[in-house]
């Protein structure tokens, strides 16, 4: 219970935090108290913040537009992925291990899955980032309205709607017949729902809060390749490229400026990475 | 004019003096009121008595009673005594000729 108080008390700014926590320990509340009492003023803190105009401007300009595209992407990724995980997980033979063009073809879905699901999580990832950076103060409510957003877009199939509003939209799909499967249907996308969209757009909420502390230029470059990875996003996912249509240019992906943008989606391993060097450097040298 | 929280939290401070801070407060309301007092409500209200000028807060040191951490300490500004005494003379005006004790027990049930 200690550890769920300690997580919402995170909500408060850190000086309000310490002294509510100080105020808990002193008066030896039970933890079920504690957290009531805890998690009431956050969510006081939260609503004040909603009487100003800007968090709602944030709201109906990244929270819902964001979501909304994360769902459909993350739609088409279960979807896509959900044929492969059928055919490997409820049709498994041992026995097909003997057979080399089995490892072949099991290499390449692997590569195609692993590129999809990497890509998911990195453009959730760094929507989160976006997020995060732009309100400190709002990170548990953008938090809680982004998860709000996946979960209703999943509800309410946002992606089949989409399908009405942007019509043709290319190729029909091969994995239906697995789709109507209730597990497949369902369940499995609500996995890659939380799994690769959900997590990692938290996590990331959470590390764009931090850009304050990073230098000027620094903060420009970052913002600007996260912004950049979202316009690659919005690209590739239906959204601007079936307004434009581009899906009917097969040239259009093959110049190296859209292919260049789209490596661009994979920025967060290195921000993660180029992190870890940092801070191992720091704790060495300083 | 106070709200009846506001004014039991800018009494329970003047009352605690240098000791004043949310614990401590929070301890007076409960014993005062008989009812439990959200640490939500204790903080809001705090802070929206600052934002009038009615108290003024400050971080104390760290103690270890408290797990290391410090105090949100407390002081009623003039203009917060001012606004109390408004208040209190109000309800003692208007409760003027009126015995609640003996309403309750005259009033059938």
């Amino acid at each position: 219970m200690n550890r769920l108080v300690d997580f919402v008390s995170r909500g408060l700014d850190s000086a309000e935090r310490d002294a509510v926590l100080g105020d808990l320990a002193e008066s030896g509340e039970s933890g079920a108290r504690e957290l009531a009492g805890v998690l009431g003023l956050v969510v006081r803190r939260q609503a004040e913040l909603w009487k100003d105009w800007r968090p709602w401007v944030l709201l109906m300009l990244l929270i819902l537009p964001l979501g909304l595209l994360l769902s459909v992407a993350s739609q088409i990724t279960a979807r896509g992925s959900a044929t492969y995980s059928w055919l490997y997980l409820n049709n498994w033979d041992w026995s097909l291990l003997q057979y080399r063009e089995f490892w072949y073809e099991l290499r390449d879905s692997l590569v195609v899955l692993s590129v999809r699901w990497v890509s998911l999580a990195c453009w959730s990832w760094t929507a989160g980032f976006v997020l995060g950076s732009v309100s400190r103060r709002l990170l548990a409510a953008n938090g809680v309205l982004i998860c709000l957003t996946l979960l209703l877009c999943g509800l309410f199939a946002a992606p089949e709607y989409l399908a009405y509003v942007f019509p043709d939209p290319g190729p029909p799909d091969a994995s239906d017949p697995v789709g109507a499967l209730m597990f497949y249907g369902y369940v499995f996308p609500l996995i890659v729902r939380i799994i690769l969209v959900a997590a990692p757009c938290i996590w990331a909420m959470r590390q764009g809060s931090g850009m304050g502390k990073l230098p000027p230029l620094v903060r420009a470059v970052i913002l600007t390749t996260a912004i950049v990875a979202l316009v690659a996003m919005v690209m590739r996912q239906p959204g601007i490229g079936w307004v434009l249509k581009t899906y009917r240019y097969p040239e259009f992906w093959q110049s190296w400026e859209i292919r260049a943008l789209q490596n661009v989606v994979y920025w967060p391993a290195a921000y993660l990475i180029g992190g870890l060097i940092v801070r191992r450097w720091r704790s060495i040298h300083v | 004019m106070l709200g009846e929280f506001e004014y039991l939290l800018l009494t329970a401070a003047a009352r605690l003096g240098e000791e004043a801070y949310g614990a401590a407060i929070r301890g007076e309301i409960e014993t005062a009121t008989k009812k439990a007092c959200s640490i939500g409500a204790l903080y809001t209200t705090l802070d929206r008595l600052e934002t009038k000028g009615f108290v003024k807060t400050w971080m104390g040191d760290p103690t270890p009673q408290r797990g290391g951490r410090p105090k949100r300490l407390v002081r009623v500004t003039a203009k917060g005594a001012e606004a109390a005494s408004a208040f209190y003379k109000a309800v003692t005006h208007v409760s003027r000729g009126v015995s609640w004790e003996t309403s309750r027990a005259a009033v059938p049930s």
